[in-house]
């Protein structure tokens, strides 16, 4: 009896549904145009403290502009999935922040986005007036989708100066000097390098850094592209031989699985004379200063990551967020009311205001304002990393589709931690989704 | 509590009067609720299942290529084995200790009362308050760890597979045992006290009595308390996903937090579907099994007294 | 204190639902008067070996205690310390530093906003259950058909629905419907998933009113509908108190349903703003436990003024 009832309900259910799913083909299908709000444009933004820039751009542009501009933002690191999430429904931006390469690439593919290569015709600023390395980030098949917005934040390698000073040794430039100062370090009981494993990324920032050295940035580009043989290459093995020595010489300490990044943790060790090093995005310098301004200022110190003998990368190249971007809905109401304000990311105004916050904007004109930074000699530095760098590799669970982004990061921390062997990781690799 | 029912059922004359008793009616509202937002999206998540969808667009029927895809995955496997593994430690950890805790709060002594009162407050506490607070406490260099190395070592407690599972373990049983202490102080509190005395009588100790009488009347209360442990184990997503984020590597992955992962992080829903239907089909079953075992849905039928 | 946790539910055992003596006689040691005062008198004195000290029970409440309490102390003491005094201490230490930035800090964030939403969805699912419980635990203590049977038993196995395994149907169906990061998508669920555990407790307490009353209620002619309002209700009160603290609970530590199904700021809840606290740029640990603290103050006053009913509540699932 209770067999039929249950066999009963499930036929409703199954009726039901059956009643929803075509519907919801009829919802998502007449996504057009026709109801997207008029005469406003809606830019979505990942909601931080840099939001009252993107603010007072929109103000600036609506002060002229008849159709306004709505900043919408999304706070939180959950930002991917809430994007991937209304895209492609009624609700979805014309304009909206994003990490470029493998964060918009599902977007392009399903030919969501507005190419803008008819904006850079018609304003070759739009294209001009950044610097390339990092312009190109958001170029996806030939084709330019984004336009560069707020600062880039390359990975740097950053020191406890007073540390450093007291174990007798300068900052590293080559890896063998890095290994020398792992030693001296750890006789003198100093945790090396602080690594905030738990989080996963700042052990990502090592492989493809040490990656990145190694090979050069073409074989990575492969990789990306679906050649998976990349991974068995003996570029790929020795960086990870590379690595090995680094973590066997206990360079990173036992613990590095428990601390966070996020949590304040690694920062802590770092600011507190337990490690010495910890490799970092450039937003580390406003995370300590915002703990301890005056420890910051007198102790913080910053080098590009060392050089590595006979690798094929140049040592001059970056990695990190080359860079965040603005992308336009193909369905858009007003392009030409986005193309005006997306020139507004080129502005002296713009320039100035993110560069008072902190954020280092990637236009050609930011190094005439650079003396109005927050710190200007860090923001200096930064500039000119990003400038002489021949090659900015876009972090790597950025560069991939989202899919590969947790089995990347999850391979590399078990590599880290010894779970897997340098042949284990390769499979891990190997049997990563691709990029198409 | 369990002394008072029979008298309702035990008089057939008075329970056929059928006046006054409401219709099905009554029941439809709630029952259709609660079909539209817990059993048809069950229905749906096997439709689901059968095809990709990443979010853009409408999902594609793929036939059973997301169910192929999980008998391949070796980390589906092992997740499975993971929530097996932490369900049975919740319930072999939880169980006695919410037990001794819910018997020895259902004595009257004022003290008693005031630490209950106490004892209850993680229950006020939200997964994600419990998990954030958690890690600060068990940082390796700030927290507990670091300031009681003997115990801990480096501190690397969520480096280990053993040890990560521990703290969730821990965890659980931190924020879970004042709810199932709570049940069972309040079957400890029905237990006739002429049981006790009866049992002093004959001379018994605490010690026996508590195997003699407390345990046995306890019966019914375990079967419940552990139904809601095995479910709420199976399906523990946000305690691992803020504290071990499923790590190290896949060590702490459990299939509710693979599903998780897969849907909002991999944007596969065909193949976070699939997952999703072995957990219901798990859960349902385990959570049957228990029942039939212990002959529990009869008992609660008849409302069987002491 | 003592008499709310310790006393009461003798009472309410012995209350006016329970006829004075059937059965009695059946009881070990029973005596046909004074049921309740002996009973209560057993509690206390009759137990003669628990009146001595229990060394163990001790020493194994006090660990609990520690256990219990240490996290405690580390989220009331770092809430109000500085960032740079907590990382220098450790969540353990005595606190060096005393500040209330931590708290004003959280509301510069929107905290404020997140606590509406909170109380809008809380009051929401709250009002739901109780519109749609009482009725449908009605109906299975006093229908005896089929489909009441198995409507109960639908309910029964709806413990076991676990709502993460069906978060993505839910998902999709909220999306579709376009209640996507609007409140109503998190109150249905929510209210939904609390459906189950409130049916069996709410049931359980209706099940203590006796045949005789409504037998009463039926010779007088009483439609459902009445012996419902003026019979079922009164006297499930407790009951009803019962699932009232429960689902606020659900809906206030709410996580799951608030993660996947909204995103913006103006629909944020409480428990998704402590968790986006954390982003990738870093975290202030005493920042974000002091807004803990402060999430936890409305179902701390909501515990002390209803423990009774809560506790009493919670101890009944398991009671029958």
């Amino acid at each position: 009896m209770m067999n039929t009832r249950t066999r009963k309900s499930l036929t409703a259910a199954a009726v039901a549904s059956a009643l929803v799913l075509p519907l919801a083909a009829c919802a998502s299908g007449d996504s057009g145009g026709s109801s997207r709000p008029e005469n406003e444009i809606h830019v979505m933004v990942y909601g931080d403290a840099t939001n009252k820039v993107e603010q007072q751009m929109v103000d600036t542009f609506n002060a002229t502009s008849d159709v306004k501009v709505v900043l919408d933002t999304i706070p939180g690191a959950d930002y991917q999935q809430k994007l991937q999430t209304i895209i492609d429904t009624n609700a979805a931006p014309d304009v909206f922040f994003n990490w470029g390469g493998g964060s918009i690439e599902p977007f392009v593919d399903a030919d969501l986005l507005l190419p803008l290569d008819d904006f850079i015709a018609e304003d070759p600023q739009l294209k001009d007036a950044f610097l390339p390395a990092v312009f190109n980030s958001a170029v996806i098949d030939g084709k330019s989708y984004g336009i560069p917005m707020r600062g880039t934040q390359p990975v740097m390698l950053f020191h406890n100066k007073q540390v450093l000073a007291d174990a007798g040794i300068e900052a590293p430039e080559t890896w063998d000097e890095l290994l020398a100062a792992v030693e001296t370090l750890q006789a003198k009981g100093v945790t090396p390098i602080a690594l905030g494993g738990a989080d996963q990324w700042p052990t990502l920032m090592w492989y493809q850094y040490a990656f990145d050295r190694v090979a050069g940035p073409e074989l990575f580009e492969k990789a990306l592209a679906g050649e998976s043989d990349v991974w068995d290459s003996p570029e790929s093995r020795e960086a990870l031989d590379k690595l090995s020595e680094l973590i066997e010489a206990g360079a990173f300490g036992t613990n590095f699985d428990s601390v966070k990044f996020t949590d304040g943790g690694s920062p802590a060790l770092l600011r507190t004379g337990k490690a010495a090093f910890e490799l970092m995005g450039s937003w580390n310098y406003s995370t300590h200063y915002d703990v301890e301004p005056e420890w910051t200022d007198a102790n913080l110190g910053y080098t590009a990551f060392p050089a590595i003998d006979g690798g094929k990368g140049d040592a001059a190249n970056i990695t990190g967020n080359t860079n965040n971007f603005y992308s336009v809905l193909a369905k858009t109401r007003y392009p030409d009311t986005v193309r005006d304000f997306l020139k507004l990311m080129y502005s002296d105004e713009f320039v100035e205001a993110q560069l008072a916050i902190g954020n280092l904007p990637t236009t050609t004109n930011t190094e005439q304002f650079l003396d109005q930074a927050a710190s200007p000699d860090y923001a200096a530095f930064q500039f000119d990393l990003v400038k002489n760098a021949p090659h900015f590799q876009m972090s790597w669970d950025q560069a991939f589709p989202p899919a590969a982004g947790t089995p990347l990061k999850i391979a590399v921390q078990q590599f880290f931690s010894g779970q897997i062997d340098a042949d284990g990781f390769i499979q891990a690799m190997q049997s990563l989704p691709a990029s198409r | 509590m369990t002394t008072r029912a029979p008298q309702g059922r035990t008089r057939p004359g008075a329970a056929d009067q059928q006046v006054g008793r409401p219709g099905v009616v009554w029941a439809l509202p709630a029952a259709l609720f609660f079909g539209l937002f817990a059993l048809l999206p069950m229905v749906l998540v096997l439709v689901l299942s059968f095809t990709q969808w990443s979010g853009l667009g409408s999902p594609e029927f793929v036939g059973t290529e997301n169910w192929s895809r999980l008998l391949d995955d070796p980390v589906m496997l092992k997740s499975i084995g993971l929530s097996l593994l932490l369900t049975a430690l919740g319930v072999v950890t939880q169980t006695p200790v919410a037990m001794l805790l819910g018997v020895w709060a259902a004595g009257h002594q004022w003290n008693r009362a005031v630490l209950s009162a106490i004892f209850f407050v993680p229950l006020l506490l939200s997964a994600a308050a419990v998990s954030v607070l958690w890690r600060a406490v068990l940082d390796p260099n700030f927290g507990v760890p670091a300031q009681m190395e003997w115990l801990f070592g480096d501190g690397n407690l969520f480096g280990n597979q053993s040890t990560a599972i521990a703290v969730l373990v821990f965890v659980s049983l931190w924020q879970f045992t004042p709810l199932h202490a709570l049940i069972y102080q309040g079957a400890a509190k029905a237990v006739p006290p002429m049981l006790y005395e009866a049992a002093e009588i004959d001379g018994a100790g605490r010690v026996r009595s508590f195997f003699a009488i407390t345990l046995p009347q306890l019966r019914n209360t375990m079967i419940t308390s552990m139904i809601l442990m095995i479910v709420g184990g199976l399906t523990t997503f946000d305690t691992v996903l803020i504290l071990t984020n499923g790590g190290p590597g896949t060590d702490t992955t459990i299939t509710a937090f693979y599903m998780y992962q897969k849907a909002f992080r991999g944007f596969d829903f065909g193949l976070a579907s699939a997952i999703a239907v072995v957990l219901v089909v798990a859960a349902t079953a385990i959570s049957l099994v228990t029942v039939r075992l212990s002959g529990y849905d009869k008992m609660r039928s008849e409302l069987e007294g002491v | 204190m003592s008499n709310d946790l310790s006393v009461t539910p003798a009472e309410h055992a012995s209350g006016p639902t329970t006829p004075p003596t059937p059965g009695g006689a059946s009881r070990p040691g029973g005596t046909q008067d004074g049921g309740a005062r002996r009973r209560r008198a057993g509690g206390r004195a009759g137990r003669g070996s628990r009146n001595r000290p229990n060394w163990g029970a001790g020493i194994a409440v006090t660990i609990w205690l520690l256990i219990v309490a240490i996290p405690l102390y580390v989220l009331v003491t770092a809430s109000f310390q500085t960032q740079a005094g907590y990382a220098q201490g450790g969540p353990l230490s005595l606190p060096t530093t005393f500040t209330l930035d931590n708290f004003t800090n959280a509301f510069e964030q929107g905290f404020g906003r997140y606590f509406l939403n909170t109380v809008v969805v809380t009051v929401a699912v709250v009002g739901i259950v109780v519109l749609l419980v009482p009725p449908l635990s009605y109906a299975i203590v006093r229908n005896r058909s089929r489909a009441t049977t198995g409507i109960f038993r639908m309910f029964l196995l709806g413990l076991a629905v676990p709502a993460s395994a069906v978060i993505v149907p839910i998902f999709y169906v909220i999306s579709v419907v376009g209640l996507y990061d609007n409140l109503i998508g998190v109150i249905l669920p929510t209210a939904a998933f609390c459906l189950p555990i409130c049916t069996i407790i709410l049931s359980g307490s209706m099940r203590d009113i006796t045949n005789e009353l409504y037998e009463a209620m039926a010779l007088d002619g009483a439609s459902p509908r009445r012996v419902f309002l003026q019979l079922v209700l009164p006297l499930s009160k407790g009951g009803v108190a019962t699932i009232v603290v429960y689902s606020a609970l659900q809906a206030w530590n709410g996580f799951l349903f608030p993660l996947i199904l909204t995103q913006s700021e103006a629909t944020k809840v409480i428990t998704l703003g402590l968790f986006n606290f954390q982003t990738q740029y870093g975290v202030n640990i005493p920042g974000l436990l002091a807004a803990v603290v402060m999430s936890m103050i409305p179902i701390l006053l909501v515990y002390l003024f209803a423990r009774r009913a809560l506790v009493q509540g919670l101890m009944g699932v398991g009671g029958k």
